[in-house]
């Protein structure tokens, strides 16, 4: 408090009075009314029962861990493995989806770092940011252009012999793993390259001068330097997947469901807000802590993210 | 060394291919007169689509929405992350840190899990205090979005004010300026380029957003909602217009902003006298960003026009009525198997091939409905009443 | 401007700052007198900025006033007091034009556009870069761009301008042109000018008197030759100039002279600051390599010949003599002098008068 107080102090001393009640009124507006009240709302909510409206407010209306209760296990009292697989699946998929995006933007992030030059770094950021602008719904449609069954890739699979009847690939979650790999690759790449861009490329030099072979110089000096960025980019494309909704709604299977979905069906179709909130308490503390739990194991801080 | 550079334009290559194919492809298909949005095979070029697009009442109806809760996102978003880039700048390391987690958290946050939250306390307070007026999907889609489209923002500024050289102010306070002054005649100033990326980016991102805005704005719809109910609901070419619409002005924005960036430097860097682009006036004046946009704007105008007069009646026709004829003749090839399937065991098994489900893929004729996916074995199925698995493009 | 010239002065009344335990400066004590040109030297850390941002009203001494023209500043915010500041990296602003930058006090001050920009056209005058006026700063040379924040600073009429080693980001040729455009601006507006840095050649060739920091504390204040030649301390001595410093034992002192024992032999100078000293006390003698003759027999010791540098118009000759190494200037005698070979052995010495003894305290090279 003491310190807010002197950052208040410090702010008026040098942008007057008007900056400094702006900043100190939107920052708690923001940090209190749209961030924190919303979720202490939400878990409010989620250990309540469904009730009608007018009810509420009634003797019916106290604190109950029945929303939870019903996540893990079902009326009749086994465990409620399907939507425990869901969650589970989920996360594994985003987590799939997270290296796959590691992995391919580990390469461009170095190129663009240290290989690029001029007009064709230039270039290659512009590339990079573009696909970023056309809409969510709009890039995860084009995914389905591409693997529909009369779509690019099995029009060209069956020309060229690899297969002969269309492969379903919404069914088989490739369009879907594709298309959420698509969508936040930037989110990957950026925080990366700030990384090894901040590695002086004389290192590399010194290291292959030195008669390290490329994979080393990468293992040794150029990877933990990155260390840091992968670690942003990797969080933030997790939790983007986890909590994504329009791709899966788009490019899932009809037997696999995302975690999402199941919240949006609690919301938008059964009206049983109380449950929605539940599961997406639920989502919400599982992915935080899977986020926590990794940076822990790669000693990194939460204050490296959207760097 | 060599080898290496090679390996990395290869990549590169194919990580582009692979970033702008489905685009180009989706692109397309735009043009391409079958139902289906598909390549191949390709029936008649058309601009039809595009026609059609505009004629989508919902999709135009969203698209006022967004720009109304666009514009209320821009307004209230970014003072709000500039305060909150000013508020970390002046706080103490561990203090600083503590208050970027909390409001980057909003970026990391599902998006669902906002829009949740965001009608669960406003429906709260509406009970509570009978303000009905604030539960509307306009009010609780701005408010929604704001909660992490501020942080966007806020990265913004935070990028900026790092290059801000803070004795710049105090020059201006020694030079006997008011902080006041000191914040409007100096910070504001140096922070207007990006205020401006950050209104860009905020409106994009609010007019982008789905996750949050799904949930948020109740039985409205903007145009990404719209877009999306569109997708899930089978699909046409005329998504693929509209995508179309948004590479070209993309691209024309990309390309605008990158004569401006370029010229900027140039003459900032004192360079624009030596190099040869900027020194010939002809050049000079062609890569102007004004004259960039407008021949840009020019061409486009231009391949629209031709485009819109462009009809492509006849050449459908004649692929409709060749599809007509091979319905006839698999309805026919059909009917004899079926009636000797019926023969054999007397049941009936309405099972299309689905790679003749594309040909089939809703001519517009009533005789070739698309044809119902088998329900798939899926067990919640029951249990929540019907989950609509989005459908599949058959 | 006043017919009557306006008390120009700063006085730092016991004046102290300290940031939680650390002490940035430590009861400095002093007046600098109306249109002076005064300079604060000492190392990077020494407190001399601090020192310079409490004069200007950026920050507040936590004990001690500070008076200017006689006015205690106590509470008086920057854009209040009759200072200006030149900032190391200058500080113009890049998003407005070079008249814009010089009118900005003004236009602060509610002044009509017209006579800003008439004010600007003056002072462009003054530092002899007409019609640069509609350029950006980014556009300048950084010469150019020193004398924009000079005007800069003049424009609000202050009664003490405060520069922040301004020069240190300037290539050598033209720092010390810009030494010598300082001084000419300052004797034309008579401000009192207050120069802060690290720099002693800056720090002596402009200065009317020069304060030595250290570690917080002002350890001498002075014309630059009794800097020079008269330092009062172990760290005036080796931070301003070369010299040669050696340990040694008090054997008896008489008025300004004293006997030093060292290990390699006893020698006689002169006492520094008027101290006295009892016969045991541990004291350092500092000889400037440029009083150390050659061939002397008196005051004087043997030393080997260990190496040489040559630098134009003096050869730095090093000698070692026991455990230390000494620096020996000698002038270049052209061709007709010649310079003793590596290997030999020779005496060397020096007048009583030319070196100075001092307590034994903490040397340039610690910090």
């Amino acid at each position: 408090m003491k310190q807010l107080k002197l950052a208040y102090t410090s702010l008026l001393a040098k942008h007057g009075m008007g900056a400094a009640l702006f900043v100190a009124i939107s920052v708690t507006l923001w940090v209190v009314v749209f961030i924190t009240l919303p979720q202490l709302s939400m878990l409010d909510y989620s250990f309540r029962f469904n009730l009608p409206a007018d009810q509420i407010g009634t003797e019916a209306d106290h604190y109950t861990l029945e929303q939870y209760h019903s996540f893990f296990f079902n009326s009749d009292g086994s465990f409620n493995a399907l939507d425990i697989t869901i969650l589970i699946r989920t996360l594994i998929a985003a987590l799939i989806v997270t290296m796959i995006d590691v992995l391919i933007c580990y390469p461009i992030a170095y190129i663009l770092a240290h290989g690029a030059k001029g007009v064709a770094a230039r270039l290659m950021v512009i590339g990079l940011i573009i696909p970023y602008w056309i809409n969510e719904i709009l890039r995860a449609f084009a995914f389905r252009v591409l693997f529909g069954s009369t779509g690019v890739v099995n029009t060209w699979g069956m020309q060229m012999g690899l297969w002969d009847a269309p492969v379903d690939f919404i069914r088989a979650d490739v369009a879907l793993y594709c298309g959420l790999a698509y969508a936040y690759i930037l989110l990957m790449v950026f925080p990366m390259y700030n990384a090894i861009e901040a590695l002086d490329h004389t290192q590399v030099e010194a290291a292959r001068d030195m008669g390290a072979p490329l994979w080393r110089v990468h293992w040794r000096v150029v990877l933990p330097m990155a260390k840091p960025g992968i670690v942003s980019g990797a969080t933030m494309v997790f939790m983007l997947t986890a909590g994504a909704l329009a791709a899966p709604q788009i490019l899932g299977g009809p037997s696999s469901l995302w975690f999402t979905q199941l919240i949006y069906q609690w919301f938008n179709e059964s009206s049983n807000w109380p449950r929605g909130s539940a599961y997406a308490v639920v989502l919400l503390v599982t992915c935080i802590s899977f986020v926590l739990l990794m940076m822990r194991v790669f000693k990194v801080s939460v204050g490296e993210i959207g760097k | 060394m060599n080898r290496h550079t090679l390996f990395g334009g290869a990549y590169a290559l194919a990580f582009f291919a692979f970033l702008f194919g489905p685009l180009v492809i989706m692109a397309t298909t735009a043009f391409n007169s079958s139902r289906f949005p598909r390549v191949a095979p390709w029936e008649c070029f058309t601009t039809g689509w595009f026609g059609e697009l505009f004629g989508n009442a919902r999709l135009m109806e969203g698209l006022m929405n967004s720009v109304i809760i666009g514009v209320g996102v821009v307004a209230l978003a970014v003072p709000i992350g500039l305060a909150g880039a000013l508020a970390l700048s002046e706080l103490p390391a561990k203090l600083r840190s503590m208050l970027y987690t909390v409001l980057i958290l909003p970026i990391l946050i599902p998006g669902v899990v906002l829009g949740i939250s965001t009608i669960v306390l406003w429906g709260q307070i509406t009970r509570g205090t009978g303000a009905g007026f604030l539960y509307n999907g306009y009010f609780l889609t701005i408010v929604g979005q704001i909660t992490f489209v501020s942080a966007y923002a806020m990265l913004v500024f935070i990028a900026r004010l790092q290059r801000f050289d803070a004795t710049q102010t105090e020059a201006a306070l020694d030079l006997g300026a008011t902080p006041g002054q000191a914040f409007r005649k100096i910070l504001l100033p140096f922070m207007a380029p990006a205020i401006g990326s950050a209104a860009f980016i905020t409106l994009l991102a609010s007019f982008e957003n789905y996750n949050t805005t799904v949930f948020t704005v109740l039985s409205e719809s903007t145009f990404t909602t719209a877009l999306a109910s569109k997708v899930r609901h089978g699909t046409d070419p005329s998504l693929s217009a509209l995508a179309v619409i948004i590479i070209t002005l993309t691209l024309v924005g990309a390309l605008t902003n990158e004569a401006y960036q370029r010229r900027k430097e140039a003459e900032a860097g004192g360079r624009a006298s030596r190099s040869p682009l900027y020194a010939n006036p002809v050049t000079r004046a062609l890569t102007h960003p004004g004259i960039v946009f407008a021949i840009l704007v020019t061409v486009i105008g231009g391949i629209t026009y031709a485009g819109s007069q462009y009809d492509s009646s006849v050449c459908e026709a004649a692929v409709l009525q060749e599809k007509l004829d091979r319905q006839e003749e698999l309805r026919a090839e059909q009917r004899e198997r079926i009636e000797a399937q019926e023969a054999e065991q007397g049941v009936t098994v309405p099972k299309p091939d689905s790679a003749f489900g594309g040909a089939f893929g809703g001519v517009g004729t009533p005789a070739a409905p698309a044809a119902p996916k088998p329900e798939s074995p899926s067990a919640f199925g029951g249990a929540f009443g019907g989950i609509t698995a989005p459908e599949v493009d058959e | 401007m006043p017919d009557q010239t306006p008390d120009r002065s700063v006085l730092l009344d016991h004046v102290s700052i300290r940031f939680g335990n650390f002490t940035a400066v430590d009861n400095a004590n002093l007046k600098i007198n109306s249109g002076e040109f005064f300079s604060f030297l000492g190392p990077s850390g020494c407190g001399k900025t601090t020192m310079l941002r409490c004069i200007s009203g950026f920050s507040e001494p936590t004990e001690g006033k500070v008076l200017i023209g006689g006015k205690d500043m106590a509470g008086v915010g920057p854009n209040k007091r009759p200072t200006a500041l030149i900032f190391q990296h200058l500080a113009l602003f890049p998003l407005m034009t070079v008249a814009e930058n010089i009118a900005f006090p003004l236009e602060v001050r509610g002044v009509s556009k017209k006579e800003r920009r008439k004010k600007a056209d003056e002072l462009l005058e003054m530092i002899a870069l007409p019609g640069i006026g509609d350029k950006k700063p980014g556009e300048l040379s950084g010469g150019q761009k020193q004398r924009v924040a000079i005007a800069r600073a003049l424009a609000v009429e202050p009664d003490i301008l405060l520069l922040d080693e301004p020069l240190s980001a300037l290539d050598l040729k033209l720092r010390q042109h810009m030494r010598t455009e300082l001084r000419a601006i300052q004797k034309q507006v008579g401000v009192t000018f207050i120069y802060i840095t690290h720099d002693q050649g800056e720090a002596l060739t402009m200065s009317d008197r020069v304060a030595v920091m250290s570690r917080g504390v002002i350890e001498q204040v002075g014309e630059p030759d009794r800097i020079y030649n008269r330092p009062r301390s172990a760290f005036v001595a080796s931070f301003v100039g070369e010299n040669n410093a050696l340990q040694g034992v008090i054997k008896g002192q008489s008025g300004d002279l004293a006997a030093l024992e060292t290990p390699m032999g006893t020698f006689e100078a002169r006492v520094g600051g008027g101290r006295k000293y009892k016969a045991g006390d541990a004291a350092l003698l500092f000889v400037r390599p440029e009083q150390l003759i050659p061939g002397a027999t008196e005051n004087a010791f043997h030393a080997t010949l260990t190496r040489q540098e040559f630098e134009g118009a003096a050869n730095h000759v090093f000698a070692k003599a026991g455990d230390s190494e000494l620096r020996i200037s000698m002038v270049n005698a052209g061709l007709a002098g010649s310079l003793p070979g590596q290997g030999e052995s020779l005496s060397l010495g020096f007048a009583p008068m030319n070196g100075t003894i001092l307590p034994v305290g903490h040397m340039a090279s610690d910090s």
